[in-house]
């Protein structure tokens, strides 16, 4: 395992500490930055990996978010419920990745957009199942104290994490990892030398769509109250695309840094400018790409230790 | 005499489309940009309009004398100091960008105009023509033809000046238009203002028909991509097709499924037109 | 190289980022003798017209109760102060400033946010802990089934709309037999339309069309074309003012004509009427409040005329049931406030529990799952570019119109 892999693992598991001294709005905000974590970490896959820019985090967070929603409405627990949200959105998205990964560069990143409209408008359609514009309630799971239903889905959704910060490490030392690597330098010279391309982007489509699922559906039992416009908001498939330019594209400890820097940024621009805060957010985003084009690991981690202690950084 | 009443619909509500996808078809063919400001400029042009008619009383037509360059100097700016800078780049930094850009767009014009509706009323209205019992709105009829006029004046700019021809050749072979000693970050700026500048007359034009607001932008993005891709990417003809193509399967598929569904069949269309179809209806390797 | 100490630094960064947003906000809290409430705004998104109107309406309130010396809690006078927020239309993010305001910035009462959804979302929050939460534009009664101790609100259910409007159709427009319905597929617009057409069917109307369109429809000719080949008399629209706008200039453009059309919640608000012009001419709607009513209220805008005058000096516009609403959440935690003489928050719970009052809103009284049950909401009809009340009787100021062309 490479040294940035284990740093990832051990800033998640510094993460883990939140509730010891976070109250229920910490958690909160904790709970997000795990859920964003996921996101940027799985777009990574496809994304970062592959070189295949997709917008299609929202469409299968939405998915997710809903797959749960009406298994727990029927009664399904929750664990249950979430598996079926993983597992639906691996299936759908390997078999969608094998048709719409053939597309390239801004084809894809629209097909894969447009995937977010027709989801979204499916589950609007559907009233009966999904309550379409009217939104769909889903059971409270524990319902006990403030304290404890905020520990609870901090937890889920930092396991939720942990699980696929795992599968991305595993992905980026396989052959996989390798196959996907090739695919982004030059797809057309792997697929002469025997590398079946088709199969490896199914995979890491449906790697990149399954943990986004299970998240929106843990999201979904978190927030009791799910609605298309809000599950299908288009700006869930920008944002882990902005982490992963801010953490640096392809490191999945980048990305991690990236979603974490960017929940804290948008946090407090948010908080400070009611009115403004979107613009201000764009004004972030385009100094972000104009000064630091290659992301937060473009930046020599030395040179930042010893700006930040005034002394001569040693080395580790 | 309901399938005559859809269909001229759709004719003339896919014009409407195909100005509201061109400038953006343009930018994408020639710069390779996905300009995801481009909703946000029409809804601008459309303020301008309402703007000129209110407080100035000029008449729309006016106001698209004032769009045309006001919108262009504002593109041309745009690609010049900003946009060029990582044109290089790939896809994903233009692409996010201009979303930077839109957030910040949008934005400003909820905060100076306020979120709510606006609606240009001419007076006296225009009212509608009815030929037996088929029944076609003035303003949307003058919209349509202003839209045509504005695509066929693109069309030969391309063909006849030599600015155009530089566009299409940079579209064709960048590299080579290099050579042959063309400056490709002018032409850039050039194609990506007149991109602003149809943008923002077509917003001028929209501003007879719909309701104004900040938030009528992502609709009018929603509607450029699907009729680049159903037309064909940065071709003027294709647009045109693209947007007939797109009012007509919204308008049939809301008479025999239901409105609602009229949304998801463009997209899944939208989808099926890639996979199936790249390069669109009309689509080709040249730009014209 | 990548440095792990970097990822540290960067969580810390994000952290420390986080924590002086908080102290930012935090800082204005340590204010002696002032009440907060939080009110959670869609000031950017979809929703963002609401926004303004809410905030509009608040601010009035407060206005109102800091210029006569502030909120009078067992002799001592507390000023107003509102805490607002953005969640940006998006339903969890209504949810989280909720937490964050109760936990962050101590508010001692909610605000709703806009519409049923996030109302009810929110209202969990508000329910976990024990902080009164008063909804200003929350009228599903899904909203209130839960039975939610600390959550109130101050609109009757969707089919109060529905109802006099159909028996006020019937009555004077005999020969309407046919009804076309379309609604926004959003959660309020879907909602009143299928009450109407519960409500149509119930009187015995013939329901030939009923479809919903999607939420960012930008033409709505071919659905109006076949609405119109099915020559129904009466038309009714769901929407928010941008649809309503758009429907009403195609029926025009498509010269579509109806015995009775009705818009609802459009023409309630002054923008439509004057967007609409000529078109808004002899449209109907049913709305929870209009500036015409007359109320002797007993809470700090005293009668209706006085909060309209109030409304109109303050921001030149006439209000409209949204606004006013907004106002009289302020106001009636005003007065459960001073009745309890105490800030506790169960005890102001307890007060807007057993509340009975008359107010420029209207009598108000809440039923055992907290939605007022005391409202008679008016139903109205556009006239000479005016909205003219129809019913109630009480209040009524001229008769039904029939034709819209």
């Amino acid at each position: 395992m490479t040294r940035t892999n284990i740093a990832l693992l051990v800033l998640i598991t510094c993460v883990a500490a939140l509730p010891l001294f976070g109250d229920a709005y910490a958690l909160r905000l904790g709970t997000m930055a795990c859920m964003y974590a996921i996101f940027a970490l799985s777009w990574n896959i496809v994304g970062g990996f592959a070189g295949y820019p997709s917008f299609a985090t929202a469409a299968f967070f939405g998915l997710g978010a809903y797959t749960t929603g009406i298994l727990m409405n029927k009664g399904v627990p929750l664990t249950l419920s979430l598996l079926g949200s993983l597992v639906l959105c691996l299936l759908l998205a390997a078999a969608l990745g094998a048709v719409l990964l053939r597309l390239r560069g801004h084809y894809f990143a629209i097909a894969s957009l447009s995937l977010v409209e027709v989801f979204r408008e499916l589950v609007n359609n559907a009233t009966d199942l999904t309550g379409g514009g009217m939104g769909l309630n889903i059971p409270l799971v524990s319902g006990s104290s403030v304290l404890s239903d905020a520990t609870f889905f901090f937890y889920a959704m930092w396991g939720l994490l942990l699980i696929t910060a795992l599968v991305v490490i595993a992905v980026s030392m396989s052959k996989l990892g390798f196959g996907l690597n090739c695919i982004r330098q030059n797809e057309t010279a792997s697929n002469m030398v025997g590398l079946n391309s088709t199969l490896y982007k199914a995979i890491a489509f449906g790697l990149s769509a399954c943990f986004v699922g299970a998240a929106g559906g843990l999201y979904a039992a978190w927030v009791h109250y799910i609605d298309p416009s809000d599950v299908f908001d288009i700006l869930y498939s920008v944002k882990p695309i902005v982490m992963a330019l801010m953490g640096g594209l392809g490191s999945p400890l980048g990305v991690v840094c990236g979603a974490f820097v960017y929940l804290g940024l948008e946090e407090v621009v948010w908080r400070n400018y009611i009115q403004i805060h979107s613009g201000v957010l764009g004004v972030l985003i385009i100094l972000l790409l104009l000064f630091l084009p290659h992301g937060l690991v473009s930046l020599h981690a030395g040179k930042i230790w010893r700006g930040l202690t005034g002394r001569k950084a040693k080395h580790v | 005499m309901l399938a005559i009443q859809v269909l001229i619909n759709a004719l003339v509500l896919g014009c409407l489309y195909a100005c509201i996808a061109i400038g953006f078809s343009l930018v994408w063919g020639v710069l390779n940009v996905i300009n995801l400001i481009h909703g946000s400029f029409i809804v601008l042009g459309a303020y301008l309009a309402w703007g000129a008619y209110n407080s100035l009383g000029l008449s729309p037509w006016y106001a698209l004398l004032i769009a045309a360059p006001a919108f262009f100097v504002f593109g041309y700016l745009l690609q010049r100091l900003l946009l060029n800078r990582v044109i290089t780049a790939p896809v994903l930094v233009t692409l996010t960008l201009t979303f930077g850009l839109d957030l910040i767009l949008n934005n400003a014009m909820i905060y100076y105009f306020k979120a709510d509706y606006r609606k240009l009323i001419l007076n006296p209205p225009t009212g509608s023509i009815s030929i037996f019992d088929v029944v076609v709105p003035v303003d949307r009829l003058i919209a349509t033809a202003s839209a045509l006029a504005l695509t066929f004046l693109l069309y030969l700019l391309l063909r006849r000046s030599k600015v155009g021809r530089a566009i299409v050749a940079v579209r064709l072979d960048r590299d080579a238009a290099v050579l042959m000693g063309v400056d490709v970050k002018s032409i850039y700026a050039i194609a990506f203002g007149l991109g602003a500048a149809l943008a923002g007359c077509a917003g001028v034009l929209m501003a007879l028909i719909f309701p104004i607001s900040p938030l009528t932008s992502s609709a009018y993005l929603g509607k450029a991509f699907v009729v680049c891709v159903l037309g064909g990417l940065g071709s003027v003809s294709g647009a045109l097709a693209g947007g007939i193509l797109l009012a007509l399967v919204e308008g049939v598929g809301s008479v025999y499924l239901g409105p609602a569904h009229a949304v998801t069949l463009s997209f899944v269309l939208l989808i099926i037109f890639l996979v199936v179809r790249p390069q669109g209806l009309l689509g080709r390797k040249g730009f014209e | 190289m990548f440095h792990p100490r970097l990822a540290v630094s960067a969580f810390s960064a994000s952290l420390l980022l986080a924590a002086a947003g908080l102290g930012a906000t935090s800082s204005v809290a340590s204010a002696q003798d002032v009440i907060r409430f939080g009110a959670p705004l869609p000031i950017t998104g979809p929703l963002a017209p609401e926004a303004v109107k809410q905030q509009q309406g608040y601010d009035l309130w407060a206005e109102q109760a800091n210029k006569a010396g502030g909120i009078d809690v067992g002799g001592k006078k507390y000023k107003v102060e509102i805490v607002y927020s953005d969640y940006q239309s998006n339903t969890p993010r209504s949810v989280q400033t909720t937490e964050q305001m109760i936990t962050q910035d101590k508010v001692n009462f909610m605000f709703g946010p806009f519409g049923s959804g996030a109302a009810k979302a929110a209202s969990t929050i508000a329910e976990k802990y024990k902080v009164p939460m008063l909804a200003a534009t929350a009228s599903s009664s899904q909203v209130y089934d839960q039975n939610y101790k600390y959550l109130f609100g101050t609109f009757t259910p969707n089919d109060t709309l529905t109802t006099p409007l159909t028996q006020l159709v019937k009555a004077k427009a005999a020969d309407v037999k046919k009804i076309a319905i379309l609604a926004r597929n959003d959660l309020f617009p879907l909602a009143i339309a299928q009450e109407m057409e519960k409500s149509a069917k119930a009187n015995g109307l013939e329901v030939v069309y009923f479809e919903k369109y999607a939420i960012n429809t930008l033409d709505h000719s071919a659905t109006l074309s076949q609405i119109k080949s099915l020559n129904p008399q009466w038309v009714f629209v769901t929407g928010y003012t941008n649809d309503l706008l758009l429907i009403r200039k195609q029926m025009v453009d498509q010269q579509m004509k109806a015995g009775v059309v009705t818009m609802i919640a459009g023409p309630a608000y002054q923008e439509f009427i004057e967007s609409a012009g000529q078109s808004a001419e002899n449209i109907s709607s049913a709305s929870w409040w209009h500036p015409a009513e007359q109320y002797n209220g007993k809470d700090i805008f005293g009668t209706t005329a006085n909060f309209v005058k109030l409304f109109k000096d303050k921001y030149k516009l006439e209000p409209d049931y949204a606004h006013a609403s907004a106002a009289v959440c302020g106001a009636l935690f005003q007065m459960a406030i001073e009745k309890a003489g105490s800030l506790d928050r169960d005890k102001v719970r307890d007060e807007l529990a057993k509340m009975d009052v008359v107010t420029f809103w209207g009598p108000v009284k809440f039923g055992a799952n907290g939605q007022i049950n005391s409202l008679e909401p008016p139903v109205f009809q556009i006239q000479a570019g005016k909205p003219v009340v129809l019913f109630p009787d009480a209040i009524k100021q001229g008769e039904f119109k029939l034709g819209v062309n």
